[in-house]
């Protein structure tokens, strides 16, 4: 069939609204896009093949150093894949204080993706708030850790320092200012005039078009697929973990979802530290020989690992598959097509959150 | 219109508000006391047991030097990840980096060590050069000649009919002078972790 193409427009690598590189090959009639092409490749890492042949003690950071804006689940993925593996078991206090440093981490990414879709809808006032709301989770995340994005939090066996009581006190004080600013922030977004005409029915994702492109994460909760690794952690189950889900299909969705899932975390935090257990929080255990695949939910999506170690602890074989792939071709065949303007083709994408970092690790 | 500018105004009429835009100053930044920086020595004496060499898992961030009469851990700056396993890992408390070092005494948490001598069978020519490198070895047999071989069974490992024999593994420091001294790149320290804490401890219940 004859296909009618105006121009063919190429978004990035360098382009102002991406946090990372990535280039979008937009094929456009008049304004409305007709087919869109995603480029990858242009911050290759071959971390895997730098992990091959290191203790555990070293692909940790390197695992964390994967990714800037989600390295906590990243240390725990591969530290409870290494335990699995080792047949380690968790001593309850460090299970708990494990979620909340993965929940704080995922707050920050949350608070980060939103702040990128309002700056890419040029929304410069709500983009400093969430900016200074995610600068507060930050300083919280460096209390409990002792650094800011790459903590290094959890070992195998337990976590590397406890929360001392006057900390806790702080966080919980530290919360409820959160939760008060992220309420007033999520209201400005939702009953925004301006942000509904940029957001509200652009970048459609049907739920069948979602799960042809394996949608992830809160890409796919925003098109009402609930899909969420953390149900099937025994320590999620334990504080009683229910996923949310929205059915709009489109930005505006996908924008808001992040906002109830950070809520949500604040949550789960509150509920961890009233229910934290007392005792040790490192239960001592030896690394072994093994492979497992072990998969954890990211903020963006399902984050799997899959490792070979042999008996001293040494990683033989590891292969990351992390979540924003899916959620980029998602994106790029799925939610841009059909898109009315070239400027909401750059908030679209960015409205799937796509960690380039990640993806090409 | 009328009301917007009368709401304008009255908000920023206020004496307060006035005050705040005139005089108001952010807070000087100040790194927090809790922050996990470079390591810094604490003042206790080095012992050379050498673990904060062994935990780093930056290449070449750390290393124990001569300094005076005794040892002392050097960080390279431009090297180090800030991690703050080399505090854990030191058994005699010599360097200390944010609130780690007093978090550990209180919790009496701690990094354990063991290394085990690992010899590739297929890449190992059997030269000897790890047996004369090895500083334990050197004490225990100061007669170890260039080609590894000894009569002396003290020693960690020597070559014995063209092979690499380890004996002793436990008495290993897991120095990796061995590793830098293999041209095939045949022997690995395998230097093994663990994270443990003394299930009775005061502080907390």
């Amino acid at each position: 069939m004859k296909r009618t193409v105006d121009v063919n427009i190429p978004l990035g690598p360098i382009h102002p609204c991406f946090k990372e590189p990535a280039r979008l090959k937009c094929e456009a009639k008049g304004e409305r896009i007709v087919s869109a092409e995603v480029e990858l490749g242009y911050m290759k890492k071959g971390i895997e093949r730098i992990m091959k042949g290191r203790p555990w003690q070293e692909v940790m950071f390197l695992a964390e150093r994967v990714c800037g804006i989600c390295s906590v689940i990243h240390n725990m993925v591969f530290i409870e894949a290494m335990e699995q593996i080792s047949g380690i078991s968790v001593p309850p206090r460090a299970a708990y204080l494990r979620v909340i440093a993965n929940e704080l981490d995922r707050m920050q990414s949350h608070l980060l993706a939103n702040f990128s879709y309002c700056y890419t809808i040029q929304h410069e006032t709500l983009v400093m708030y969430l900016l200074d709301l995610r600068e507060h989770v930050m300083d919280e995340l460096e209390r409990l850790t002792g650094a800011r994005v790459t903590c290094a939090y959890i070992i195998p066996g337990g976590v590397r320092c406890d929360i001392i009581p006057e900390n806790a006190e702080l966080l919980q004080a530290s919360l409820d200012r959160i939760e008060g600013n992220l309420r007033r922030y999520a209201g400005m977004f939702a009953d925004g005039p301006m942000i509904a005409l940029r957001s509200r029915g652009v970048g459609i994702l049907t739920p069948e078009a979602a799960q042809r492109a394996h949608a992830v994460g809160p890409t796919a909760r925003a098109s009402g697929i609930t899909i969420d690794g953390r149900v099937n952690h025994p320590t999620y189950q334990k504080l009683g973990f229910v996923p949310v889900s929205r059915t709009d299909c489109d930005n505006y969705a996908r924008i808001m979802i992040r906002f109830d899932e950070v809520a949500q975390s604040i949550g789960l935090i509150r509920k961890c530290l009233q229910e934290l257990p007392a005792g040790v929080i490192r239960g001592g255990g030896i690394c072994k020989a093994g492979e497992t695949r072990y998969s954890g939910e990211a903020p963006r999506g399902e984050l799997t690992y899959f490792i070979k170690s042999d008996e001293f602890g040494r990683i033989l074989e590891i292969q990351i598959q992390t979540p924003s792939i899916m959620n980029i071709e998602a994106c790029c065949h799925e939610m841009i097509i059909g898109v009315d303007s070239i400027a909401d083709v750059t908030s679209t994408f960015v409205s799937s959150d796509p960690c380039i970092a990640c993806t090409e690790r | 219109m009328g009301y917007s500018l009368i709401w304008y105004l009255k908000e920023f009429g206020r004496t307060a508000w006035i005050k705040k835009f005139l005089f108001a100053k952010t807070a000087p930044l100040t790194t927090p006391s809790y922050f996990r920086g470079f390591p810094e020595p604490t003042g206790r004496i080095c012992q050379h047991a050498l673990f904060c060499m062994m935990a780093c898992p930056a290449p070449g961030a750390i290393e124990v030097v001569h300094v005076g009469k005794g040892w002392m851990p050097r960080i390279h700056k431009g090297h180090c990840i800030r991690c703050g396993l080399c505090v854990e890992a030191c058994p005699h408390g010599v360097l200390k980096s944010g609130r780690i070092l007093e978090t550990m005494e209180r919790e009496g948490t701690s990094l354990v060590f063991s290394f085990r001598v690992v010899i590739d069978p297929v890449l190992c020519t059997g030269c000897g050069n790890c047996c004369t490198s090895c500083p334990v070895n050197k004490v225990a047999d100061a007669q170890m000649g260039a080609g590894g071989h000894s009569s002396n069974d003290e020693v960690i490992m020597k070559v014995q009919a063209g092979d690499v024999v380890v004996i002793h593994e436990e008495k290993c420091t897991g120095c990796k002078t061995c590793e830098g001294a293999c041209p095939t790149n045949a022997i690995r320290i395998a230097r093994i972790l663990e994270g443990t804490q003394q299930t009775v401890h005061e502080g907390s219940q």
